[in-house]
């Protein structure tokens, strides 16, 4: 059971009102020389009490529903297929370019504008995901943190298509989506989803830093490529003898993802529609069990007092009607 | 007599709280059209902005910590259909981190998000105010919102000697507000590492004082060592106080003046509501209203007079009549 709440409290403040029905009767008045001349009738003290009462619960009832009582929604543990996701995107930009490299014109459609259409249906369909949003350029940037608000989810999202900034630098902007998650949910299904459109070559210096947090959070990583048609993919192998980070990037920050030591896996698409495919692929890899809490709508209480006020009132306008002078005409009142 | 007095009050007022009832069950909710706003909150995060020259609970605070919570403050005012959006600026570019969400719904997400800024976000280090503020003002008409700037106004590196380029837009089209953030003395700004680790202040050569791109300003032909060739600013480096930082209040007045926009100075969150909704253009959005509570409440004093009105009544006589025996009025009888 939960709390009884209020809308307006205030109205309660008239509650002792409510009380002036035991004193006052709202029917009329007689002057009578003595009671002593009427017989005790304990019918007649029933129904005086019940109009005394009936007068009480009207004001009482009506107070009540003036402060809009109800019982506040129970929060209720549930489990469902999901996860905690927070999408990493890239927004330097060459994500404003077509697939094909080239300034969109006419109909065509930027990558991030395919990513943004596509990103925007993937959260749609996942109610039950917990999402965050971070951006990256140069630097990395919170954009809305991990949550169930559906809304600024995708009014993150809406905002990807926009001029986008300087350089891809994943390093940085992976550590902050690491920083994302709550060390305290780590039993939880999560992780990154990292959107770019380009690799970079990961700090020496920050590979190892990068490689104990996501142990530590444990924290599974999806990376999808939007590969801009005729560039490098993440399986190319370079010319023989130019095995370095530098001449194939794509490739060596796969291979780095690989040696995380957490569950990955890359995605390369040269096409929105590819595109779509590998988030259905993502969709159906991220179902694990996740408990979340949803709200139950709460319980509206208002109806209620006003009709019980509604039925005391009648009771009193009964009464009223029924009443019937004693002695002179126009008796006292 | 056996009829019912349809005169008697009472009965009238106990039928009013009745109609009172009813009407709770047949129309509990109207819906009105209540004034909402809709804005765009761009927060300055170059490096000037974190001067700390406001001070919250006795402590120095940094200007952006100052924006941060005279926003969120705001945010608790404004009033429910209202829409906010959030992006930041640094180098000469404003970028969108959401588009505009709803302030009750999604009040927490937006407070986290405004937490979160940190001028760690920057891309760059230049801070070139006028064009961050242009595209501002693009970004916010194209959102259909209102445009809150926040912005110290230090312009790093300093402005060419032919001052801000000049707005394409057309002034006056979008309302909005440029708030001024910091104090109106100089202040060091805070230097940082490569790991963005605080490492004291910047020095008076840690920054360019003058701007060497473009025409020479006038008179430069009378400093030391100028010649028209080779060193047309003069052959010395300009010294002057691009190190220290206060608000530049002038500055952003005429920005303001040239945009159409109008310029405030950041106190707190309450003068910063006041600020904006002078100038704010409202957008009246359907509201449900709840009529219950005075349906309820007026049949609650309806019936509450039916019982004690004569009773009040009664009282009320008894007290001027004692006023009147008390204080006889001349000229008056009883």
């Amino acid at each position: 059971m939960n709390a009884l709440g209020f809308d307006h409290i205030e109205a309660l403040f008239l509650a002792p009102l409510a009380l002036i029905p035991l004193l006052r009767s709202v029917l009329r008045e007689n002057t009578i020389p003595s009671l002593l001349s009427v017989p005790a009738d304990s019918l007649s003290a029933v129904a005086g009490g019940f109009l005394k009462l009936g007068g009480v619960i009207a004001i009482g009832a009506s107070l009540f529903g003036a402060a809009g009582p109800h019982i506040a929604g129970a929060e209720q543990e549930r489990f469902a297929e999901g996860a905690q996701l927070v999408m990493l995107i890239d927004r330097s930009g060459s994500m404003n370019e077509t697939f094909a490299g080239r300034t969109p014109s006419g109909g065509e459609e930027s990558k991030a504008a395919a990513a943004k259409r596509i990103l925007k249906r993937f959260v749609e369909a996942r109610r039950h995901d917990l999402v965050g949003v971070a951006a990256f350029s140069t630097a990395p940037m919170l954009v809305t943190p991990i949550s169930d608000h559906l809304d600024s989810t995708k009014a993150a999202i809406d905002a990807i298509d926009r001029p986008g900034l300087d350089y891809t630098n994943i390093a940085r902007g992976l550590a902050m989506a690491l920083s994302m998650f709550k060390t305290s949910e780590a039993d939880l299904s999560r992780a990154v989803l990292l959107i770019s459109d380009g690799a970079g070559v990961i700090d020496p210096k920050l590979r190892d830093d990068l490689k104990a947090e996501f142990r530590k959070t444990n924290v599974s990583l999806y990376w999808l490529f939007l590969r801009t048609e005729g560039s490098r993919g993440i399986a190319d192998i370079a010319a023989e003898d130019d095995e370095s980070p530098q001449a194939a990037p794509e490739r060596h920050l796969d291979l780095f993802f690989r040696s995380l030591g957490v569950p990955y896996r890359g995605f390369e698409a040269e096409s929105a529609e590819a595109t779509e495919e590998a988030l259905k692929q993502i969709d159906r890899l991220e179902r694990h069990p996740v408990h979340y809490v949803e709200k139950m709508p709460r319980t509206d209480l208002g109806a209620w007092a006003f009709a019980l006020a509604f039925v005391a009132t009648s009771l009193l306008v009964v009464a009223k009607l029924a009443e019937v002078g004693l002695g002179v005409k126009g008796g006292a009142r | 007599m056996m009829r019912p007095d349809l005169r008697d009050p009472r009965l009238v007022l106990l039928t009013l709280a009745m109609l009172s009832l009813v009407a709770a069950f047949v129309a509990p909710k109207i819906t009105v059209r209540r004034p909402s706003f809709d804005l765009l909150a761009v927060v300055d995060i170059t490096g000037s902005m974190n001067v700390r020259d406001y001070a919250a609970s006795g402590r120095p605070i940094s200007r952006l910590d100052a924006v941060k919570a005279a926003l969120r403050a705001m945010l608790a005012e404004m009033p429910c259909p209202s829409h906010v959006g959030l992006g930041v600026f640094s180098e000469r570019k404003t970028f969108l981190l959401f588009e505009p969400i709803d302030v009750c719904r999604d009040f927490a997400p937006l407070e986290a998000s405004i937490e979160a800024l940190d001028w760690r976000m920057a891309w760059e280090g230049d801070s070139r105010v006028s064009a961050g503020l242009f595209g501002a003002i693009e970004m916010a008409r194209r959102l259909n919102s209102d445009l809150l700037f926040f912005t110290d106004g230090q312009e790093a590196p300093p402005l060419p000697a032919r001052g801000a380029p000049t707005f394409d837009g057309r002034g006056g089209e979008l309302r909005g507000l440029i708030v001024g953030v910091g104090g109106y003395e100089l202040s060091p700004i805070p230097k940082f590492d490569d790991r963005g680790r605080e490492i004291g202040f910047l020095g008076v050569d840690d920054v360019p004082h003058e701007s060497r791109f473009g025409l020479p300003p006038e008179g430069a032909e009378r400093r030391e060592g100028y010649n028209a060739r080779n060193a047309p600013f003069g052959a010395a480096a300009a010294v002057g106080v691009e190190h220290l930082s206060s608000v530049k209040e002038d500055y952003l007045r005429s920005l303001a003046e040239k945009t159409g926009l109008a310029y405030a100075h950041l106190e707190d969150g309450k003068s910063l509501w006041t600020d904006y909704a002078a100038i704010a253009s409202a957008r009246p959005r359907e509201a449900a209203f709840d009529l219950r509570p005075f349906f309820g409440a007026a049949a609650a004093l309806s019936t509450f007079f039916a019982a004690a009105g004569p009773s009040l009544a009664r009282a009320l006589a008894e007290m001027r009549r004692a006023a009147l025996t008390r204080h006889p009025q001349p000229g008056r009888s009883k």
